[in-house]
C-alpha cells in the first residue's frame, strides 16, 4: 500500500525518490545526473524538517529515498532507526568533505548522513535607520530603540537557541528550569518583535518593514547585493550554526541509486553550482577551492576554523520538544 | 415500469452515503479514537486510555487562544455584514441588466486564488507599497507608516476574502423581497427606518444568518492570513493545530483541540438551522 503512488516503470530502468527542501537545488543538476546515469529521478519538495518528518514517519522510513534533514533532524531520525547506514564504498568523493563539518554531535562519524549545505544564523542590520556599528551582540537586540522593528525565524528551535545563548545556557537544554528561564527573557524580547517570518526574510530588510534581526548568512548576502544598506553582523563567540544533510531512508526502495546521486552531489563541480546557485555554503573543501576567491575569502561566509569550531548545531530534544512547543505557544499568546 | 429510477436511486445514494462513509466519518472516529490515547516517543500515539488531553485544553493559554480566534473571526464577519448589506441591497435594486455584470465583479476574485490575493495586499500595505507612496506622494504623511503585521492589516486580509460568501446569500434574499410590501408600508406612513427596520430586515434575516456563517466559520481557519499579514505574532487556532501535529508531535492533543473546534462550529450551526426555522417565513 505504501508504495501504491510509485509509477511503474519498464524492468531495467533504475529510478530514485528525492525528496528536498524547496528552492534548494538547480533543476540543472537532476537533469545532467539522469543524462549521465540513466536514472530517473522523481523529485518532491517540502518547507520544514517537520512537514517531512511526518511524513516519512507515518510511511515507516520509506515512500523516498533520499531526504535532507536539518542536524537535529537527522539526531531524532536515526534515533528512531528511520535511516539506512550509508555505504562509504560507493561514496568516493566523500573525502571532499571539510573535516570540520564531519562526525558531529548529531551524527557522530556520519554513519547517516552526508552534510548538503550550512550557514550561520547572525543579525541583519538595516545601516540607513540603524548604525550596524551600533549593535554587535544578540542582547543588544533587547534595547528599546527597536520597539516592534524586529525581525524573528518563525522558528522554535532558531529563537531558542539565541535566547539560550544570551543567557549563557547550554543551547540544547532540555533542562525545565532552562527552557523556562528562556521563555522569560525572550517575553521581554517580543515587545521589540514586528513579526515571525521564515518566508523569504530579505525582502523584509529590502523592504524596510523591519530594522533588524536574525537572519542567515546566506539570506543576508543576497539581500546586500540588492540593497548595499543591509549588513550582517556576526556576534563575538560561537555562530548559531544549521547544517542540512543527505541521508537515506530505512525502508528505501532504491538505496544505490540514492547513493550514486549523493556522491555526484559530492562532486566539487556540481557543489559548487548547486552552492552559487542556492546562496548559502557548501561543506565541501574541493568545491569551495574552485569558488571566486571574493567568496572563498569572506569571513561572513566561510569563517576562519577557529570561530567555527566554537559554534554549536541543535540536536534532537527528545522528549523535552513538548515543553519547548509549550513555551513557544504561551510566548506568542501573549501569556 | 419505475424499476431503472430506482436503481439509479440506490446506486446515487449508496454512492454518496458510501463517500460520506469512508471520507467523513471514519477519518472522524479516527480523530476521536486519536484524542483519547496518549502521546508517546516511539509513535504517533499509544496507550493508555485518557482524557487528559481534553483536560489540558483548559488551560488559559488554550482558551485565550480560542478567545483571540472567535474575537478575530467576530470583528470580520461585523465588517462583512456592514459592508456587504449596503452593496448586496444596491446590487438587488440596480437594473435587471446590470446586475450580471456586477455580479460577476463580486465573482470574479475567486479566479485567483486566496493565497495569492493576500500576498498582493502585502504588497500593497507595504512599507515601500502603493499606499505609503501614494499618502507620501499626497503629503499626507512624511514617513511610511507601518500597516503591515498589525491585527488591522489581518482583518483586511479576512475581510477581503470573505466579503463576497456574505454578498452573495444577502444578495438572495434581498432579490426576493416583494417591492409591493415596501409600496405598502409607505402608503402607511412608514419612513425609511421603520421600513427597513420592520419589512426589510426581518425578510431578509436569513440572509444575514447564512452570511454571517459562511464568514465566521472559514475566518476561524484561514491561519495563512495571520502569517502573512498578521506576523504571525498572534497563535490562533488554526496555528495551534498544526504546531501540535508538527513541532510537539503531540498527535492526541491535537486531534482533542480540532474535535473541540469542530464542536463549537456545530453549536453555530444547530443555532442557525433553529434560527432559519424561527425566522423563516409562514407563507409558502
Amino acid at each position: 500500500m505504501l508504495v501504491a503512488f510509485l509509477v511503474p516503470v519498464a524492468a531495467g530502468q533504475r529510478e530514485l525518490h528525492f525528496f528536498n527542501w524547496s528552492d534548494y537545488l538547480p533543476p540543472a543538476v537532476l537533469e545532467n545526473f539522469t543524462r549521465e546515469t540513466g536514472i530517473q529521478v522523481h523529485y518532491a519538495t517540502y518547507d520544514s524538517n517537520e512537514a517531512m518528518y511526518a511524513k516519512v514517519k507515518l510511511l515507516e522510513g520509506g515512500g523516498y529515498d533520499l531526504v535532507v534533514p536539518s542536524t537535529y533532524m537527522v539526531d531524532r531520525m536515526r534515533k528512531q532507526g528511520l535511516l539506512r547506514p550509508l555505504d562509504r564504498s560507493l561514496l568516493p568523493h566523500f573525502g571532499n568533505l571539510d573535516p570540520h563539518h564531519l562526525d558531529l554531535p548529531f551524527d557522530p562519524e556520519n554513519r547517516y548522513s552526508v552534510p548538503y549545505l550550512w550557514g550561520m544564523t547572525g543579525i541583519g542590520v538595516n545601516a540607513e535607520r540603524i548604525d550596524p556599528a551600533s549593535l554587535h551582540d544578540w542582547a543588544d537586540l533587547w534595547q528599546p530603540r527597536f520597539r516592534r522593528a524586529l525581525l524573528l525565524p518563525n522558528d522554535m528551535r532558531e529563537v531558542f537557541h539565541m535566547a539560550m545563548r544570551v543567557l549563557g545556557l547550554p543551547v540544547n537544554s532540555t533542562d525545565p528550569a532552562h527552557i523556562d528561564a528562556a521563555y522569560r527573557k525572550l517575553r521581554e524580547l517580543m515587545p521589540n518583535v514586528r513579526l515571525f517570518s521564515s518566508d523569504a526574510p530579505q525582502i523584509l530588510f529590502i523592504t524596510g518593514e523591519v530594522d533588524a534581526g536574525m537572519i542567515w548568512n546566506g539570506v543576508a548576502y543576497l539581500a546586500a547585493r540588492e540593497t548595499p544598506a543591509i549588513r550582517f553582523v556576526q556576534p563575538p563567540g560561537g555562530p548559531l550554526l544549521w547544517m542540512d544533510n543527505l541521508a537515506i531512508l530505512r525502508n528505501a526502495t532504491n538505496p544505490d541509486e540514492a547513493h550514486a546521486l549523493i556522491d555526484y552531489l559530492l562532486r566539487p563541480e556540481v557543489a559548487r553550482l548547486i552552492s552559487e546557485t542556492v546562496g548559502y555554503a557548501t561543506p565541501n573543501a574541493a568545491a569551495i577551492a574552485i569558488l571566486p576567491p571574493e567568496i572563498r575569502n569572506d569571513p561572513l561566509i566561510y569563517p576562519p576554523a577557529d570561530v567555527l569550531e566554537r559554534g554549536e548545531y541543535q540536536v534532537d530534544l527528545g522528549e523535552a520538544i513538548g515543553l519547548y512547543t509549550e513555551y513557544w505557544e504561551r510566548l506568542k499568546a501573549g501569556q | 415500469m419505475s424499476q431503472r429510477p430506482e436503481i439509479l436511486k440506490t446506486v446515487t445514494v449508496g454512492l454518496l452515503a458510501g463517500w460520506l462513509l469512508s471520507f467523513v466519518l471514519a477519518p472522524t472516529l479516527l480523530v476521536v479514537g486519536l484524542s483519547l490515547l496518549s502521546r508517546s516517543p516511539a509513535g504517533f500515539a499509544g496507550g493508555p486510555v485518557t482524557l487528559d488531553n481534553y483536560r489540558r485544553l483548559a488551560d488559559p493559554i488554550y482558551l485565550h487562544v480560542f478567545a483571540e480566534s472567535f474575537a478575530t473571526a467576530f470583528i470580520a464577519t461585523l465588517l462583512c455584514l456592514l459592508l456587504g448589506y449596503p452593496f448586496a441591497y444596491g446590487l438587488a435594486r440596480a437594473r435587471p441588466g446590470l446586475r450580471p455584470l456586477l455580479l460577476t465583479l463580486v465573482i470574479v476574485p475567486f479566479w485567483t486564488s486566496s493565497l495569492v490575493r493576500i500576498y498582493a495586499i502585502r504588497g500593497l500595505l507595504a512599507a515601500k507599497g502603493a499606499l505609503n507612496n501614494l499618502l507620501l506622494a499626497a503629503g499626507l504623511i512624511d514617513q511610511p507608516v507601518r500597516l503591515l503585521y498589525t491585527q488591522t492589516a489581518e482583518i483586511v486580509g479576512l475581510v477581503h476574502v470573505l466579503l463576497p460568501f456574505m454578498i452573495l446569500p444577502l444578495y438572495a434574499s434581498l432579490e426576493k423581497l416583494d417591492p409591493r410590501l415596501l409600496e405598502a408600508a409607505r402608503d402607511l406612513g412608514a419612513g425609511p427606518f421603520r421600513r427597513f427596520r420592520h419589512v426589510v430586515l426581518p425578510l431578509t434575516l436569513p440572509g444575514v444568518v447564512a452570511g454571517c456563517l459562511l464568514v465566521f466559520l472559514p475566518a476561524l481557519g484561514l491561519f495563512y492570513v495571520g502569517d502573512v499579514l498578521g506576523g504571525s505574532r498572534h497563535l490562533l487556532v488554526g496555528n495551534l493545530l498544526k504546531d501540535q501535529f508538527l513541532e510537539a508531535q503531540d498527535w492526541p492533543f491535537g486531534a482533542a483541540a480540532s474535535l473541540v473546534l469542530i464542536g463549537l462550529l456545530l453549536a453555530f450551526l444547530a443555532l442557525y438551522a433553529y434560527a432559519a426555522k424561527r425566522i423563516a417565513p409562514d407563507d409558502g
